[in-house]
């Protein structure tokens, strides 16, 4: 019971991400699209720095270790 | 004499074959051996060196290239995953077994014991890796053309 709450939150959090990209996408969105926000994460002084470590763990973390 | 545009397209598609391949090599490996650690070391390694050498070192934080109404661009995205952080810290710090409070790594290694899903993942996050490098490359284009960016 508890897994399926879980896994359904999950669930929930990808469709959001899903919906959000799709809406992103629409005309005159307010919402800026995932390549802008990796723009906007990737020229921050700070930021890129942040998203070059998530980006290096994360593959570390899921195919090597 | 083939057009420019012509040239670019080949030269995608080239990357888009390599990347591809790559990915089927990284999702055959196994995880904490020595192949897994080279292939997965090296696109690492190179977005290191790319994000040096292309990369300016007083960026330009890129401005809201959005339309006038759009006056927080972000809050959408940073909402979700601030979501997704106290899902993930929630699931990790939950009393129980693993497969009760799964967590993104938890179900990475479900997804990992199949390899074309796998070959899957590691080509998005290679895809990933290049976009962040071309992101950030264009730093240094004007700010004009900047907030013209898609």
């Amino acid at each position: 019971m508890t897994a399926a709450i879980s896994y359904a939150v999950w669930g929930l959090l990808g469709a959001a991400l899903l919906g959000l990209w799709a809406f992103s996408r629409s005309a005159d969105s307010p919402v800026a699209r995932p390549a802008v926000v990796v723009q906007r994460l990737a020229t921050g002084p700070l930021l890129r720095l942040a998203l070059v470590a998530w980006w290096m763990f994360t593959g570390w973390h899921f195919f090597a270790r | 004499m083939p057009a420019p545009q012509h040239l670019g397209g080949w030269r995608t598609g080239a990357l888009l074959a390599a990347g591809a391949a790559y990915a089927l090599a990284v999702a055959a490996t196994t995880p904490f051996t020595t192949s897994a650690n080279v292939l997965t070391g090296l696109p690492i390694v190179g977005l290191g060196v790319l994000a040096v050498a292309r990369w300016p070192w007083h960026p330009t934080p890129l401005e809201a290239a959005l339309p006038a109404h759009g006056r927080h661009p972000y809050r959408a995205w940073t909402g979700l995953l601030a979501a997704i952080v106290v899902w993930e810290l929630a699931q990790y710090a939950a009393r129980g077994s693993r497969g009760a409070h799964p967590t993104l790594s938890s179900m990475a290694d479900a997804i990992d014991r199949h390899y074309l899903v796998k070959a899957v993942v590691v080509f998005g996050w290679l895809c990933l890796g290049a976009l962040i490098v071309a992101k950030g490359t264009q730093a240094s284009v004007p700010r004009r053309r900047a907030r013209e960016a898609p």
